[in-house]
């Protein structure tokens, strides 16, 4: 009869790794079981790769669904991770045990399909829920410590009684984690002693378990059991002599084999089940998200310190003390931040842990006594200066590695070679990254950002450059995250390449577009990452929706986008033929309906008609080759009517101003009488907001204006005048300190002002200044 | 001390006395390993600080209601013979926990150097009986022992009241002290060197200005420890109440606390305008410039509770804390009133059941 061995864990407990180690030292078994799906099977073999470096997590999702996926995350502290690691070195065969994943997707979309029939379709458990929430679901988030909700990821469902909690409770902690490492993982008693008490006392808390056996948690874990029961099963039949089985603590009574219920009643139980096609893989995982703040239920408060824990154990030095250690990480740490901590400092604050460890009665100092030891002496009592560095240390900046080897979808292989060709270093902690477009290695970064960021893979967000009105940067925040490799899968499906995909992403994406605006931004998109291809699908659907476009905002808002293309798309060596056409088509639409869409616009409408013809202006500007006959008479069209609204009336006569077409008098004229008195004060105030609006330039260089506006102000009748101040106020605060000191002054100039708008200058003092600057300019000086 | 004063007589108790009782009881159960020359073990110690009740029954009360954790690295630090600091605003019950961990420690919270700008450094280390060192010269016999120096030759804890008072000249002579544990006298050629169990315990106001800071050379040598303002409403009340409940009894006033809730009601007020936001978070309120600590709630509450006794009917009502009430949080009296006067109208007015308050606030400003 084959000897097995069960040996329960804590997930990513670092004393239950070093006992699991201790233990298969004694052990020495030929086969170790460990908790996790069978088809991590294939990809084990990894673990023992030179270039496989923890925290990695196994990934395994459904080919046909990429968004069902489940991580389980290993980091070197990880039981798992150390019992395959030992089994791998020695030659013993290693297989996960649990319910296939196969199984437990098709388990998970059946249910999801009962919950919207029986809940609104929307609810919070459809498909396309992120991927975070599946760490909780498949992952190895089920010893009972996790307090996140099951598959179905609705929290009101009562979870099984949380075992570590209730021993803890017990003894009298209020924390179940401190429970566990001073109960489990900081005692000395031999590894195996360890194992059978705690499973002891965990099938004490199952046997209170009451809940109805209908319970879906319940139903959940007695199929996962009964498919680790019967891997097992098959494991001694094939005549294996000892074995080693690792799993959570929660599990362990179930698994020893003198308890095991009849082999029929767990086949009954996994009979029938529902199947999906899946792949495996493995995938990078941060620190960050190995702990609790992050969501992940099984997740550890403090995977920094465990993993110093672990290397400390691991490194089985009796000189080095593992509190001493840590101070003096927490004191390097601090320093880098400019505080002082000095060496004797640390000192003290180890004395203080110890102390403060013997007053509150625990075996050794604990994070806890480290912490507050440290605030007292590092900090002078302050908890700032170790938030600084709570995620540097506590949590750990790492990210792990995996090597090219493992199977992986292309788009992933395409996407790692792309970084290595680009030199850009995927980390954990957030950093910004400034890009010159003028340099082509720096450009083409630029443009695997932004294809990355729409195949829906953010590793990079766009971050504002600063003072800079230059388009010749960029700056992008740079952090990998775990989910990255599921978006990735996920964008799988639109090719092989980073190119094809982001080009077939964003045709499908403008065949589905809803409205106009959506596809003016997707051309922008297409434009800024180099996708000549998603360009002419782009517009191909752009000239279908402009041709039968009511709304004209929404017309004239695509003009903008179209524009840039036209104008910048050359540079790139794109064909713009196309886009021409379909622009010079959208202008001459815009411009006949522009008139009567601006009819019988209340203020809120107003703003935003504004606001599109300001962002068509842009958009015209940039081409000046353009016929703009059309547009402009439909803004003097605008600009005329004295009944239109005034924000969008005042606006057509700037933009009419700013380009030559309307006569300084008959401004100063329109100006007046919108300004006087039978005018309703409100609608007089949009129209000089309109004129006026956005920059002071205007009012600052073009004294004419100024002068306009000043001289109306001087002739408004004393009881009109307290009407309209508020409406010129409101106007007005919208500038810029300097620029309303700039035009006070000049007010107050006036008498100057006049005389210098004309100019009176010598020309031929100017004579050689003018020649000079010629020359500067490389023109001929002809005379 | 030398005369041994009757404690029922006099005004205010020595904790040591007050809670001989209960020092006692933890002696007799305290089995665990104390460090040299300390009358409890850490454990005992922290359980007479938190209260709580003995394998024999013995019920200890709580002295110090707040977070276990700062009291246990309180504990921790004096056990490592590093001198601690008590930092927090005034009101946080720093030199009361400072008390109560002498008493409980040395038994005795006797040996005190109250801190002020005029503090000497004599006061720190020791002076000079004038007549015996003319007659005699520099000898023993002619030196006056501070209570650093008392507390040095009998290993107990000395208490430094307000070190950032101190002026920064004298507060440097305490780095001798602190890091080679001896003072030296070099009138006599000789030095004390400080016995086993000698410790330090600081106070100090993070708020106050015109402040000595510590030199960080000196400041290297504490362990800090920052008490906090009470975290919620109830557990401030409850601090309040059994304060003014032994401060009660101990004045000999027979008048009652019925109920909480005029305890509550200052509590309220006090944590409203010191928070600028009202308990329900539903307004921001101006703060006046008024600390509004607990201790200033405590003396609020006691004021009330004597003016009922005396000239009421025993039972403490609104009319009887107004008038500390509007004392305590008017402190500047030109901006301090205009803030009371907004959160009189816009808040204590809207809510009925503070309507005898409101009355009882407006009758004074007319008096005023």
């Amino acid at each position: 009869m084959a000897e097995v061995h069960v040996l329960g864990i804590r997930h990513h407990g670092p004393g239950s790794a070093r006992s699991v180690a201790e233990a298969l030292a004694v052990l020495r078994p030929d086969t170790v079981l460990v908790e996790g799906p069978p088809e991590l099977d294939q990809v084990l073999p990894f673990v023992v790769d030179p270039e496989m470096q923890p925290p990695v997590a196994g990934l395994i999702y459904a080919v046909d669904q990429p968004r069902l996926a489940s991580f389980y995350p290993m980091a070197s502290f990880s039981p798992e991770w150390v019992a395959i690691r030992w089994a791998l070195s020695v030659g013993a065969e290693v297989r996960a045990i649990d319910l296939p994943a196969a199984n437990a997707f098709a388990l998970r979309t059946e249910n999801e399909a009962e919950e919207a029939v029986d809940a609104e379709p929307s609810s919070a458990g459809s498909p396309s829920s992120l991927p975070p929430s599946s760490d909780d679901g498949g992952g190895p988030a089920d010893a009972g410590q996790s307090p996140a909700a099951g598959p179905g990821g609705s929290p009101a469902e009562p979870y099984r009684p949380d075992a570590i909690a209730l021993l803890a409770e017990a003894a009298g902690y209020s924390d179940p984690e401190r429970w566990w490492e001073d109960a489990v993982e900081h005692r000395n008693a031999g590894p195996l002693d360890r194992f059978a008490a705690v499973a002891e006392a965990i099938a004490e808390i199952r046997a209170v378990d009451e809940r109805p056996a209908t319970h879906p948690d319940v139903i959940e874990n007695q199929r996962r059991e009964a498919a680790m029961r019967r891997i097992l099963r098959s494991v001694i039949r094939e005549g294996r002599e000892r074995i080693a089985v690792v799993c959570g603590a929660y599990h362990a009574p179930a698994l020893m084999p003198e308890a095991f219920p009849p082999a029929s009643a767990d086949n009954r139980l996994l009979a029938n089940l529902p199947k999906a096609k899946v792949a495996v893989t493995w995938v990078p995982w941060t620190s960050d998200r190995l702990s609790r703040r992050s969501g992940y239920g099984a997740g550890v408060t403090a995977p920094g310190w465990y993993e110093h824990l672990f290397a400390h154990w691991s490194a089985q030095d009796e000189t080095v003390d593992v509190s001493t250690t840590w101070l003096v990480r927490v004191a390097h740490a601090l320093r880098k931040e400019d505080f002082d901590a000095s060496t004797a400092s640390v000192v003290e604050a180890n004395r203080m842990a110890d102390a403060l460890a013997a007053v509150r009665g625990r075996p050794s100092p604990g994070l806890a006594e480290l912490d507050d030891a440290a605030q007292a002496v590092l900090c002078d009592g302050s908890p700032l200066p170790l938030e600084l560095v709570y995620r540097e240390l506590t949590v750990g900046p790492g990210l792990g590695n995996v090597p090219d080897s493992a199977p992986t979808v292309p788009l992933a292989a395409d996407i790692t070679a792309a970084h290595r060709k680009l030199r850009l270093k995927a980390s954990a902690m957030e950093e910004i990254v400034a890009i010159d477009l003028r340099k082509p290695s720096q450009l083409a970064r630029s443009v695997l950002l932004h294809r990355l960021s729409l195949l829906g893979v953010d590793w990079g967000t766009p971050q504002d450059t600063g003072r800079t009105t230059g388009t010749f940067k960029e700056a992008w925040a740079l952090q990998w995250r775990p989910e990255l490799a599921v978006a990735i899968v996920e964008a799988s499906r639109y090719g092989t390449t980073i190119a094809s995909a982001a080009a077939a992403c964003v045709s499908d994406r403008a065949g589905k577009a809803a409205d106009l605006a959506e596809l003016s931004e997707l051309l922008a998109l297409c434009l800024l990452a180099d996708l000549p291809e998603g360009i002419s699908a782009v517009t191909g659907a752009l000239a279908q929706r402009t041709a039968v476009q009511q709304d004209i905002p929404a017309l004239l808002k695509t003009i903008a986008p179209l524009a840039q293309t036209c104008r910048y798309g050359n540079v790139r060596g794109v064909d713009v033929t196309d886009v021409r056409k379909i622009l010079d088509a959208t202008v001459v639409r815009a411009s006949v309906g522009l008139p009567v869409a601006c009819a019988g616009l209340d203020d809120d409408a107003a703003l935003a008609m504004r606001r599109a013809i300001d962002s068509a202006q842009h958009g015209l500007s940039l081409l000046p080759e353009l016929p703009l006959d059309d547009w402009h008479q439909a803004l003097a069209a605008v600009a005329r009517s004295d009944r239109l609204h005034g924000s969008v009336a005042g606006r057509a006569t700037r933009l009419l101003l700013d380009a030559g077409l309307v006569e300084r008098n008959d401004v100063a004229e329109r100006l007046s009488r919108r300004l006087s008195v039978a005018t309703p004060a409100p609608q007089a105030a949009a129209w000089l907001e309109g004129l006026l609006s956005g920059d002071a330039v205007l009012l600052i260089h073009d004294h004419h204006l100024l002068q306009i506006v000043d001289g109306w102000l001087a002739g408004v009748q004393d009881d009109a005048f307290d009407d309209v101040l508020p409406l010129l106020r409101r106007t007005f605060s919208a500038f810029s300190r300097a620029e309303r000191r700039e035009i006070g002054e000049q007010v107050s100039r006036a008498a100057d002002i006049t005389q210098a708008a004309e100019p009176t200058a010598d020309l031929t003092a100017a004579g050689p200044a003018l020649r000079t600057m010629a020359r500067y300019l490389g023109w001929e000086v002809l005379a | 001390m030398t005369d041994a004063q009757d404690t029922a007589t006099v005004l205010r108790a020595h904790a040591e006395d007050a809670y001989a009782e209960e020092l006692e009881a933890l002696a007799a159960v305290d089995d665990r390993p104390r460090p040299p020359s300390w009358k409890l073990s850490p454990w005992a110690v922290t359980t007479y600080v938190l209260g709580g009740t003995l394998p024999d029954g013995t019920s200890i009360s709580p002295k110090y209601l707040g977070s276990a954790r700062l009291v246990e690295i309180a504990v921790a630090s004096l056990a490592t013979d590093r001198a601690l600091l008590l930092l927090g605003v005034p009101g946080t019950a720093k030199t009361w926990l400072s008390e109560h961990l002498a008493a409980a420690i040395s038994g005795s919270s006797t040996l005190v150097v109250q801190g002020t700008a005029g503090t000497p450094e004599e006061a720190l280390r020791y002076g000079w009986n004038y007549a015996r060192l003319l007659a005699d010269g520099p000898s023993r016999a002619a030196l006056v022992a501070g209570p650093v120096m008392r507390a040095m030759e009998e290993g107990s804890l000395v208490r430094v009241e307000e070190l950032t008072r101190i002026p920064s000249d004298v507060q440097d002579s305490l780095i001798t002290i602190l890091s080679e544990k001896n003072l030296p006298i070099p009138e006599l050629n000789a030095e004390i060197q400080a016995r086993k169990g000698f410790n330090v315990i600081a106070t100090a106001n993070n708020r106050d200005k015109g402040v000595n800071d510590l030199s960080s050379a000196l400041r290297r040598r504490f362990n800090t420890v920052v008490l906090p303002l009470p975290d919620s409403l109830d557990q401030e009340v409850e601090i309040v109440a059994t304060r003014v409940r032994s401060l009660g009894a101990a004045l000999e006033l027979p008048a009652d606390l019925a109920a909480l809730s005029e305890i509550r009601r200052v509590v309220t007020v006090m944590r409203e305008l010191r928070a600028g936001v009202t308990e329900d978070r539903r307004a921001t309120l101006k703060s006046p410039s008024a600390t509004l600590s607990t201790a200033e709630a405590i003396s609020v509450m006691t004021n009330g509770l004597s003016l009922a006794a005396h000239f009421g009917d025993g039972t403490v009502r609104a009319n009887d804390v107004a008038a500390s009430l509007v004392g305590a949080v008017i402190k500047d009296p030109v901006q301090d009133r205009v803030i009371w006067q907004e959160y009189l109208e816009t808040v204590v007015r809207n809510r009925p059941e503070w309507k005898d308050l409101y009355r009882a606030c407006r009758d004074l400003e007319v008096l005023n």
